[in-house]
């Protein structure tokens, strides 16, 4: 059997672990720059009338009004609680898949299936215990089957957060109960196909011909189709693939006109995504840099562009990489607008020892592996950045994001501690 | 298996190889007894995903000797015994309650402090 295990409200659950005092009110998570709701408590879930998908500077009355608490996003923070939770679900098995930062799959095969209830129990009590953060629980023979036994435990409060499918009546019930766009990986276009049949809920999906399910979904939706009628098509994936490409695109804190700065924040992120590469050990054929002014303002001019570059030969040297960008970025940059974003994209990543150098290559001291490697020892020893390309500079103050509301970062940083004293606030 | 407590899966054990010598000339008389150096995260740490760490930041809680400036080590995963020191989550606040000790007001136990660290400069 596999588990499901979903963290409840994840980012705002990771905050209310620090600060109990706020365990009653409505709290949400921003996304980086303070630009929208990432994530919501129960409480704030309760608040039907607010457009949380809204930008948040439209709805800022609207939260203030309800007594709403922002908190800007702290990944560090959510990132140490998610290895948190992950380690102690070692606990109960030694085969996880970490699907995402708040889920992960477990394998129970160890486990008799009438000990199933209490072992769902026991993994919830255990990483509330032991971590603060609440989560649901779905088992079942398939993963699709405990992705949506999870969701259902969730939906109905009287599942207590757990959903075993331990018999067939409880998987026909969990199915029954289930709408088709609730299936795990069927989207909106497959949903009004398969609604159109007649189909209503999961389980008329499940009953339905599989000849049928196969021409209009393929092979894809037959594996659904078989996941859901309790037999397993999908394993356990233990190893983190390497990924395919690697972006990052942050908005600044200010909106820039000055090249100068954009620059500087590009080459920071050029930085970035490199040391990402090189950890995966990938080198990336192309790379893409797009620049945007404000989508939502109605006073600024707006313009946006985007251009890929494909290299000479494939590489993950910083220094390469920089170069490149900024000599992308120069050519799309306009003066006299209000930018708001630069964003950079390696694409077409392959293995790194599968670079295949162009006919003319030499290997450069500069852009060789040597220097890198020596770059990435020293900023692993002493912090992040330590080493710099100069094109970084040291303005990032003038450009990088506004996190006005973060919490400390409780678990990584020792002068960000928690603290308690008799005013506790 | 005993159903009601939970198992951590074993991990590698520590290294007590003896380090590589290093002097030229007479190999080490203390080659075969060298030891890796105590870690205070191995001893302090049982943990380590369940521990966390608060520093006090006034004098409240001097009745357990407690201080200003100093941090305590918790642990989440720990049932606290009778006379343990716990954090604990009262009236929306942070507390420091010693169990078996009267205690009016209705609590919710947050984590047992398993070391206090003092701040002794």
């Amino acid at each position: 059997m596999i588990a499901l295990v979903d963290c409840n409200s994840f980012y705002a659950s990771c905050e209310l672990v620090f600060r109990p005092d706020l365990q009653d009110r409505p709290v949400v998570v921003l996304s980086n720059n303070d630009g929208c709701i990432i994530a919501a408590n129960k409480q704030a879930k309760a608040l039907a009338h607010i457009p949380m998908f809204q930008p948040v500077f439209k709805i800022k009355k609207l939260l203030d009004d309800n007594n709403v608490v922002c908190f800007s996003s702290n990944y560090t923070l959510y990132s140490d609680m998610s290895r948190r939770v992950m380690d102690t679900l070692k606990i109960f098995s030694n085969v996880i898949e970490e699907y995402s930062i708040d889920e992960s799959f477990l394998s129970l095969s160890h486990y008799n299936n009438d000990e199933l209830d209490f072992i769902a129990h026991k993994i919830k009590d255990t990483i509330y215990k032991n971590t603060g953060i609440p989560v649901g629980v779905g088992i079942a023979e398939t993963k699709s089957l405990s992705k949506m036994a999870n969701k259902f435990a969730k939906k109905h409060l009287e599942n207590n957060n757990v959903y075993v499918v331990s018999t067939e009546e409880k998987r026909k019930h969990l199915l029954q109960n289930s709408k088709v766009k609730d299936i795990w990986g069927v989207g909106k276009k497959h949903t009004i196909r398969i609604e159109k049949t007649g189909c209503k809920t999961a389980l008329d999906f499940a009953n339905m011909d599989v000849a049928w399910v196969r021409k209009q979904m393929t092979v894809i939706g037959e594996r659904l189709w078989r996941e859901l009628n309790n037999l397993p098509c999908l394993e356990m994936v233990t190893l983190a693939k390497s990924k395919k490409g690697i972006g990052t695109a942050k908005s600044f804190g200010y909106k820039l006109t000055d090249y100068g700065l954009i620059e500087e924040a590009c080459s920071y992120y050029v930085s970035e995504i490199a040391d990402l590469l090189r950890q995966q050990k990938s080198a990336a054929k192309q790379i893409q840099v797009f620049l945007t002014t404000n989508y939502y303002s109605e006073l600024d001019k707006k313009y946006n562009n985007s251009i890929v570059v494909t290299l000479d030969s494939p590489t993950n040297s910083t220094i390469k990489l920089t170069q490149e960008a900024l000599k992308a970025l120069k050519q799309i940059y306009k003066p006299n607008f209000r930018y708001k974003k630069v964003g950079v994209n390696l694409l077409q990543l392959i293995s790194e020892d599968q670079i295949q150098l162009n006919l003319f290559h030499t290997e450069n001291k500069i852009t060789g592996k040597r220097v890198s490697k020596v770059i990435d020892v020293l900023n692993s020893k002493f912090g992040k950045n330590k080493v710099k390309l100069a094109t970084v500079g040291n303005r990032e103050k003038q450009w990088a994001l506004i996190k006005e509301q973060r919490s400390p970062r409780y678990t990584t940083q020792w002068n960000e501690l928690m603290t308690i004293s008799k005013n506790f606030k | 298996m005993d159903k009601n407590k939970t198992y951590y899966i074993k991990k590698s054990t520590k290294n007590y190889r003896a380090a590589q010598p290093t002097q030229t000339g007479f190999s080490s008389p203390a080659t075969h007894y060298s030891e890796p150096r105590i870690d205070l995260n191995d001893e302090l740490v049982k943990n380590a995903s369940a521990t966390f760490y608060v520093r006090v930041v006034d004098e409240s809680f001097s009745d357990f000797g407690i201080n200003e400036k100093d941090v305590l080590i918790i642990d989440k995963s720990l049932t606290p015994k009778n006379k343990q020191l716990i954090i604990a989550n009262q009236d929306e606040a942070f507390k420091i309650i010693k169990i078996g000790t009267k205690i009016e007001t209705e609590f919710h136990v947050w984590g047992v402090i398993t070391y206090v660290i003092k701040h002794a400069l």
